[in-house]
């Protein structure tokens, strides 16, 4: 869409609208093609998902905006919002959304763009980082949880090694280091 | 061309092609499968567009006096049309012109004309009931499955010996000429809507639950009552949408709904004793006329919440408590109410797809579909084969007693 000319003369009103031309158009196809993209142009809007959403209430976009603006181009402000990395993916926007839009999956699918541009969350990084090294997110150091519900302080069979070389190979490895 | 012409159904569109076709001169077979004609529409109180009372049919001048009496003279008077209730058609079989059915009437344990509705064996036994005032035939109703000694008390003592509780159910095959579909439809009971808790508590109904409660021949005599305790309900919540507009249950619009929950909202607001009134929408559809409703309804000081419901809690004393998230706001609102209604969706009634099966016809999310999508023939589905009223997707009595009469036209047509 071409730029408008910038028009002559003070504003006629004092509200300062989204100019559309600066929209990325192209954002909606690309969400689109991704594999979970297939019925984002389905929406109609209706807000369910945002009924359904369990955390939303302290968003400043909504799920249903954040689709919304998916379909109106607005790409930085989704790929830069929190509210993906807050998103708790517990999938009950997408259960419930009466057009079959997978507003959980296509909030991965944000993330991941955002991720490839580095636009990442710093405690999201630091939560690589910690897979990486010790191979899981949450190492069980307290024997005395495992003691007081009677149980051998080690998990039986539980190992890290080769998870951890697995994940060097991956995303998550060139994550950490693109984020340090 | 002297075989009589079968009507499946008989709701107002099937009643209404019955009546007109018999009016001409052609033979009618009405099957219900039912224990009362009517239909849907058989406790609705008013009704649109014209706001009057179901009751009487001010519009159908012609056939003037009360519902009931339409009915009677319409079924029991008019020599060209007989009536089998409580029917299932089995099989239908044979050449268009020619069809042969074979259908069973179910047992008459009570004599439809004999019965003088004196009450006495409603006395005697739990078995018998009476359907609604407004039933036709003007009988009771009787429940095998109830019998005791009371029932058997009440068959020797009615005074016109109109009960016969050993009455067996009859096969029989008949051959008719066109065969007319108008077999309705079945409000969604949206049990599976796992969100609205539906059948899970007593005070969360649907909207034809809800024209139940507030039609004048009710228990509570049309008193807004919670069917939890039977006490007056003041705060009123209603929910569009269910089951309608989404993948996961119908996709289509139920068309009706919109209006039907407006009509209630104003009743309610109107009509009652500080009844307060919200409704949840994603959409206000009141085509063409019937917007109207919707601003009568705004000025009668209906709650309109643009948004959908995030969360429905019980509280101890059977009232909800129900979370709203307000798209226009942008901000979650709770609410504390007596009655939770659902605007469910109008789906296709039972056995509609072994009907379209066997007649080899066409359907449209399980309702009938018109045999050529392109023409401005709606109502002809097949040869020799027609359809009207919500037997065709959802519609109001006046768009169904319309497609009735075009059926009966297009007969009148074929019989020239
Ligand atoms: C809550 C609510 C309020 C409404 N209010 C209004 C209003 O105010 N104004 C208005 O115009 N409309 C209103 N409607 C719509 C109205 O109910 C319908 O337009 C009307 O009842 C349709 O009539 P019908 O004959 O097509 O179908 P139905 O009334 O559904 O009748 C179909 C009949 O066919 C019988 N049947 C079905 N299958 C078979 C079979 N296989 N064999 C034998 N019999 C069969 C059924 O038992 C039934 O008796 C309302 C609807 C609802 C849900
Ligand atoms: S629930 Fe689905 S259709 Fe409704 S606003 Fe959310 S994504 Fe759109
Ligand atoms: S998956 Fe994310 S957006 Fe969807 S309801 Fe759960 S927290 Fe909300
Ligand atoms: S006793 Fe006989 S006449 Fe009286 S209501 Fe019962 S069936 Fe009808
Ligand atoms: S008529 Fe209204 S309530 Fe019914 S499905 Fe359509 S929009 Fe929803």
């Amino acid at each position: 869409m071409a730029e408008t000319k910038e028009p002559a003369g003070p504003p006629v009103t004092l509200t300062e609208p989204i100019e559309m031309s600066k929209l990325d158009v192209k954002f909606r196809e690309e969400i689109h093609s991704m594999p979970n993209g297939e019925e984002l142009s389905a929406c109609f809007a209706c807000s369910t998902c945002t009924a359904a959403c369990p955390i939303a209430n302290i968003w400043k976009y909504k799920p249903h905006q954040l689709i919304r603006m998916i379909l109106l181009g607005m790409r930085d402000e989704v790929l830069s919002s929190d509210e993906i990395w807050l998103c708790l993916t517990c999938f009950q926007c997408q259960e419930r959304c009466p057009q079959k839009v997978r507003v959980t999956d296509i909030f991965f699918d944000c993330k991941n763009l955002a991720a490839e541009e580095g636009k990442i969350p710093a405690n999201i990084i630091g939560l690589a980082k910690e897979l990486l090294e010790k191979g899981q997110l949450y190492t069980v150091t307290a024997d005395w949880e495992r003691e007081d519900m009677g149980l051998e302080p080690e998990v039986p069979g539980l190992s890290v090694d080769a998870l951890k070389n697995i994940l060097k190979e991956t995303r998550t490895n060139k994550i950490v280091d693109s984020g340090e | 061309m002297s075989n009589p012409v079968l009507v499946i159904g008989a709701g107002v569109a099937g009643m209404t092609a019955a009546v007109e076709l018999a009016d001409s001169g052609i033979k009618a077979i009405l099957v219900e499968r039912k224990e009362t004609v009517g239909g849907n529409a058989l406790d609705l109180y008013k009704a649109f567009p014209t706001d009057d009372c179901f009751y009487c049919f001010e519009g159908n001048r012609w056939r003037p006096g009360i519902r009931k009496c339409f009915y009677r003279s319409a079924l029991i008077d008019q020599p060209n049309i007989t009536l089998k209730m409580n029917s299932e058609i089995d099989e239908i079989s044979g050449a268009p012109g020619q069809f042969k059915v074979k259908l069973t009437k179910g047992p008459e344990y009570i004599h439809p004309r004999k019965c003088t509705m004196c009450g006495l064996c409603l006395e005697k036994s739990k078995a018998f009931h009476l359907l609604s005032p407004q039933c036709q035939p003007q009988a009771v109703v009787f429940n095998p499955e109830k019998t005791d000694d009371g029932a058997k008390q009440a068959e020797e003592e009615c005074p016109t010996k109109a009960i016969n509780l050993n009455a067996q159910p009859v096969e029989e095959t008949i051959q008719v000429s066109d065969i007319i579909i108008a077999t309705g439809y079945h409000e969604l009971q949206p049990i599976n809507v796992d969100e609205y808790k539906y059948g899970k508590y007593p005070n969360i109904i649907t909207q034809l639950e809800l024209a139940k409660i507030i039609d004048p021949n009710s228990d509570s005599g049309g008193v807004l009552v919670r069917p939890s305790d039977g006490k007056p309900a003041k705060r009123v919540m209603m929910v569009q949408c269910v089951g309608s507009r989404d993948e996961n249950y119908y996709p289509y619009c139920s068309k009706i709904c919109c209006i039907f929950a407006l009509k209630h909202a104003s009743i309610l607001t109107q009509e009652r004793d500080d009844v307060r009134v919200s409704v949840v929408y994603m959409d206000i559809r009141t085509y063409e006329r019937y917007e109207r409703y919707y601003r009568r309804s705004r000025e009668s000081g209906v709650e309109f919440l643009r948004g959908r419901v995030s969360l429905v809690q019980p509280r101890e004393d059977d009232t909800l408590d129900i979370t709203v998230y307000d798209s226009l706001l942008n901000k979650y609102l709770k609410f504390t109410v007596d009655l939770f209604v659902l605007s469910s969706a109008l789906e296709p009634p039972e056995g509609m797809d072994k009907l379209i099966e066997t007649l080899g016809i066409k359907s449209a999310s399980g309702f009938v579909a018109a045999a050529d999508p392109a023409s401005e023939d709606e109502v002809v589905i097949g040869d020799h084969i027609y359809a009207c009223g919500t037997a065709l997707g959802p519609a109001e009595v006046p768009e169904s007693v319309t497609q009735a009469r075009a059926v009966v036209s297009k007969i009148l047509q074929s019989r020239k």
